[in-house]
């Protein structure tokens, strides 16, 4: 179970919180405007990296305040914790962050725990 | 005969006890182990394999042992208990396990003959025909055959668990994680060491490998640290605990028995579950030894050399006086040593390795003490009934002699035991040196010491920990190590010697578990499986209790020689937690039974069970199914009463568990015309409405009434079920979408009770109970709500139905809820007022064709599904889920839309889950699929109609009205004929309702 970092009451055990999915995926202002495509690309589709993610949580057994998490998803890393009201950090932020020492590789799964 | 005791041993104590195996009494001694007391009475055949049922013995002497697992009679039924790590005490009484009728008679061991079926694959080719066999035969013969012990009896435990957050946690009371806990005696760190065993002191108790440490005898200088640590006030130690899981973030989980070596106390806990979370990880949890396959190398008498040593050593107890060792390195002369010092002697000891590359002073050991010495040598396999009787070696020429032996002690090599340091996710790398795989490098904050990081040698010890545990900013620790053999490990590789002799029982195991042979592994390999994680899969290796854990590096090196590749490229198969079996019990807690999930009751639960109240869970809230009127009164005679009299006269439900929001804010309206699919600008206040919540795509989430006080003030009720996720997806929008509108939203679940009067009669049961409000239907019309003091509480009356009939809500603090309801009773006497639970709330429901949330709706139904286009804010610009609503899948014309169903023949009844179909024979071949048209959601006798009456969802439903359809039955092969028709069954004018 990972320890997540509630930026108003502060690091608390995963189980205290509900993951929200993708961050950054903001409605439609004008829902009627879109066409079925461009709507359903909202409501449906969501990116799934292996690795840098941005997604959001909610401290649902705390204060029930929703917030942002960059996490990397094959480590369960999580890599920096901000608020709805912060901007969004830059990718570039991470990309030098730590990695499994097994080096996985970006797309599939597998064992790599052995080092060639 | 007495029980052995062939050394005096600090670890053992001198009171006697008396054990129970399989029926049989025997002496033992407090401190032994099962396996250890067993031996102590010279047993040897312990159990039988899990496939072949071939006879099996002690293989090791602890947590890696793949064959002595018994059942404890007396500890409920436990069963696959590891008899090499389990307690023994006085009293405990054990039972063999996986044969029948007895352990050396078991006539399950004809599956040794008939092996060729049960090769690798084995479960993929077999149980493939003919059809209905599975069912019928192969099933049930499979589940009275699988596993090993008989499943426990049923026990509540008390098991708990226990939360640490250290700075430092050490895995493993040995050599290595006591010098590090030394080091940290009295530093700033809080430090938890934890050891699987009763005693500290690992190697030094558990072998004759070291003589003295800093001129102390290792008992001595053990008991001496052991004692420093407990003085100082940052170590804690926790025995008989087991770490079995590594996870993310350095949160580690550790098993503890309790009543390790007692008998359990059933009113206390017997199992605690520490949950540690700390900032570095050490790790210093040794090493496990491996063995070689040979032929019948699972015959009882075959013990690992390190573990035979253990027994000596740490039990005080020698399973054999003269057994044969056979070995690939130098670590076996320690127990040739154990053995001397007792005057017992080895018969014979082979040796795998060239002469030349044998220790001098082993060679020398051996000739001086007149020991039987084959240098590059193997054991070619071994014989006897149901236990060893002859070891046949394979000499440097290539001949094969033969001797008599009771036992034959194998060693393979010794692997870092790096389980939990992959679990860790930490990267490991093949050693050519010690022919293993050690940690390479650690992805969280963790410290491999000793030999779990492949560093055998204890002139080095001090200095690897030094070094480690720099970091930590805590003085040097060196000790004088003193040693009974030479230092480094020089071993052969070996995985597999030379088989000879060739007969229907000679087998040449690599899972003893399991029972993989190592002709399962060719065979595979054979078949295409030459993927490691594959070919575990396909022949089960190393997939029993014990994880293969002395025989999974060896499964590699015979893997690697046949696809001629080196074992770092076939890799590993991946260490999964736990790291040894950890008991449900354990993991459950106290979450069980009451514990398991909490119970919501109304304020009026009291009175539902005094009258006789059959309770149905809701979420976590308990809700009367229905009144039992009598002892004699089935569920149905309740229901048809309860539904009779509530449109005849006047019932009354308990509707507490509705959810119930309160919206309060200057934004209240937008936000409710934003999450709800209803208009609410132009309601007048004090009106209230049915509404309906989507999800973004278009679906029903969840509907309930909304009562409008004014603009900034609106209360929503919602299903009993959905009031958490209602809550919490308006408050989400709330935080992430909208954080511009100004609305406060506050859960009132709990501080209003809630009672549903209808019935004809109702208007006049509420006139008595509240003599000062007008209930005419002028001045309290339908859809209309009433806010009022009683008894210096917020009250409020709405006037609303969910059965069809004229109907009241009355919402009232819990405090007077009971006497309230009470009161009604008083006055509802007069007008045959009945209690309904919430089936008959079902029935009426359907009656009238309301849908209810989760039954005709499943998350793929929007509005129009269910014909409530009317409940649809067309106007409005925007609400969640309206843009979904004109999706091309959504505003599809032939969409599943409810109907009403009633059998032609008004006898027959439909049931809940059934087919609509167009045939009314099923054909009894059936060559192309039948067209499935939709299925029925609800299905009751309506005992105001006397017929059944049904909703279904069904393909253009909206257009089938007054068509025949067939109606599948749970059996036989005659549909029922049935009509659709509108599914309002009773008054489609409203009438009751708002007059």
């Amino acid at each position: 179970m990972i320890l997540i970092n509630c930026p108003y009451c502060g690091e608390r055990e995963q189980s205290e919180f509900t993951n929200g999915g993708e961050a950054h995926v903001i409605r439609p202002k004008d829902p009627d405007s879109l066409n079925d495509k461009d709507w359903g690309q909202y409501v449906f589709y969501r990116s799934n990296p292996k690795g840098i993610f941005y997604e959001r949580w909610v401290h649902s057994h705390g204060c029930r305040k929703w917030f942002n998490a960059v996490r990397d998803t094959s480590t369960d890393t999580i890599l920096k914790i901000y608020k709805l009201t912060d901007n969004k950090p830059d990718i570039s932020e991470f990309q030098s962050s730590l990695k499994s020492p097994s080096g996985e590789p970006a797309v599939g799964s597998g064992n790599f725990a052995v080092k060639k | 005969m007495p029980a052995l005791r062939n050394k005096d041993c600090n670890y053992i104590s001198n009171k006697e006890i008396k054990i129970t195996f399989d029926g049989k009494s025997y002496s033992a001694y407090e401190g032994d182990t099962i396996a250890s007391a067993l031996l102590r009475n010279n047993i040897r055949l312990i159990g039988r394999s899990f496939k072949y049922h071939r006879p099996r013995g002690i293989y090791t002497c602890g947590i890696e042992e793949p064959n002595a697992l018994v059942q404890i009679l007396n500890e409920h039924n436990e069963p696959n208990t590891r008899a090499t790590v389990k307690k023994a005490y006085d009293g405990i009484n054990i039972s063999s396990q996986n044969r029948w009728p007895s352990l050396s008679f078991d006539i399950g061991s004809i599956n040794n003959i008939l092996s060729p079926i049960f090769s690798a694959g084995f479960y993929y080719k077999t149980f493939m025909g003919p059809k209905g066999f599975w069912k019928k035969i192969y099933e049930p013969l499979i589940r009275r055959t699988a596993g090993l012990g008989k499943p426990p009896k049923n026990f509540r435990s008390k098991s708990i668990h226990q939360n640490h957050n250290v700075d430092i946690l050490i895995v493993g009371g040995g050599l290595s994680g006591l010098i590090a806990a030394k080091k940290l005696i009295d530093t700033d760190n809080e430090v938890l060491l934890v050891e699987q065993d009763s005693f500290l002191g690992g190697i030094l108790k558990n072998s004759n490998k070291v003589k003295q440490i800093d001129g102390k005898n290792v008992f001595e200088w053990v008991k001496e640290t052991e004692k420093l640590i407990l003085k100082s006030k940052n170590i804690k130690i926790l025995k008989n605990t087991l770490v079995t899981t590594y996870n993310f973030t350095n949160h580690l989980i550790a098993l503890e028995d309790k009543y390790s070596g007692k008998k359990i106390d059933v009113s206390k806990s017997e199992l605690t579950l520490h949950k540690i979370r700390t900032t570095h990880t050490i790790l210093a949890n040794g090493h496990i030894e491996r063995f070689i396959s040979f032929r019948n190398n699972d015959l009882p008498g075959v013990m690992l050399a390190s573990s035979f040593e253990k027994y000596i050593e740490r039990y005080g107890v020698t399973p054999d006086e003269k057994p044969v060792i056979f070995t690939n390195n130098s670590s076996t002369v320690s127990l040739v040593k154990s053995l001397i010092n007792l005057d017992c002697k080895p018969s014979a000891y082979i040796d795998a390795r060239k002469e030349e590359d044998i220790e001098d002073e082993t060679k020398e050991y051996l000739s001086k003490n007149n020991i039987l010495f084959y240098p590059e040598s193997e054991v070619e396999g071994c014989e006897g009934n149901k236990k060893v009787e002859k070891v046949y070696i394979r000499n440097s020429n290539n001949k094969i002699s033969s001797i008599n032996a009771t036992m034959l002690c194998p060693s393979g090599g010794f692997n870092p035991d790096i389980h939990l340091f992959t679990q860790s996710k930490g990267l490991v790398k093949w050693d050519d040196k010690i022919i293993s795989f050690k940690p390479d490098t650690a992805f969280q904050n963790t410290i491999t010491l000793g030999s779990v990081s492949g560093n055998y040698e204890f002139k080095n010890l001090c200095n690897e920990i030094n070094k480690k545990l720099s970091f930590l900013k805590v003085g040097d620790l060196n000790l004088e190590i003193e040693t009974n053999i030479r230092d480094n490990l020089s071993i052969k590789e070996l995985w597999e010697t030379k088989t000879n002799k060739k007969s229907k029982w000679s087998k040449s195991f690599i899972d003893l578990h399991n029972d993989v042979t190592t002709k399962d592994l060719k065979q595979a390999i054979n078949e295409g499986y030459d993927r490691i994680e594959h070919l575990k899969r396909y022949t089960t290796n190393s997939m029993g209790t014990d994880q293969g854990k002395i025989s999974s590096i060896n499964s590699l090196g015979i893997v690697s020689k046949i696809l001629n590749k080196k074992i770092a490229e076939v890799g590993t198969t991946t260490y999964r937690p736990p790291y040894a079996p950890l008991s449900f019990a354990a993991i459950a807690g106290r979450s069980t039974y009451e514990y398991y999930d909490p119970e919501r009751k109304t304020p009026i639960h009291n009175w539902h069970i005094k009258n006789n109240a059959i309770f149905e869970d809701v979420g976590q809230w308990k809700r009367p199914w229905y009144f039992k009127k009598n002892e004699t009164e089935t569920m149905h005679q309740a229901v048809q009463r309860e539904s009779k009299q509530t449109r005849q006269s006047a019932g009354i439900l308990d509707g507490s568990t509705l959810g119930k929001i309160e919206i309060k804010g200057k934004d209240a309206l937008e936000f409710m015309n934003l999450m709800y699919t209803n208009a609410f600008t132009k309601m007048k206040p004090m009106t209230s409405r049915y509404a309906l919540m989507l999800g973004e795509d278009g679906m029903i989430m969840d509907d309930g009434i909304i009562c409008k006080i004014n603009d900034k003030h609106f209360l929503a009720t919602t299903t009993s079920g959905g009031a958490p996720k209602v809550f919490a997806h308006m408050e989400e929008f709330l935080q992430t979408e909208w954080p511009h509108l100004q609305v406060y939203l506050n859960s009132i679940t709990e501080q209003f009770t809630t009672f549903n009067i209808s019935g004809p009669k109702a208007r006049e049961i509420v006139s008595k109970v509240f003599s000062d409000i007008d209930f005419s239907n002028e001045k309290f019309p339908f859809m209309t709500f009433k806010t009022f003091n009683y008894k210096n509480t917020q009250a409020r009356i709405m006037r609303a139905s969910f059965t069809g009939e004229l109907g009241y809500e009355i919402y009232i603090s819990p405090q007077h809820a009971l006497e309230l309801w009470e009161l009604i009773f008083k006055y509802g006497k007069d007008f045959d007022l009945v209690p309904y639970g919430t089936e008959t709330m079902h029935l009426l429901r359907a009656e009238k064709g309301y849908v209810v949330i989760g039954q005709e709706t499943d998350g793929t139904v929007t509005p129009i599904d269910i014909n409530f286009n009317w409940m649809i804010g067309k106007k409005k610009k925007d609400f969640i889920g309206k843009r979904s609503l004109t999706r091309s899948d959504t505003a599809r014309e032939d969409r599943k839309r409810l109907v009403g169903i009633v059998p032609l023949d008004k006898s027959q009844f439909i049931e809940e889950g059934q087919h609509i179909v167009e045939c009314e024979n099923l054909p009894s071949k059936i060559k192309t699929p039948i067209e499935y048209l939709g299925h029925i959601s609800s299905s009751y006798h309506s005992p105001n109609l006397n017929h059944c009456i049904s909703m279904a969802m069904i393909k253009s439903g909206n257009k089938l009205i007054g068509k025949k359809l067939f109606v599948s039955t749970p059996k036989g092969t005659k549909n029922i004929p049935v009509e659709i028709v509108s599914p309002v069954f009773i008054d489609p004018e409203n009438k009751r309702l708002t007059s």
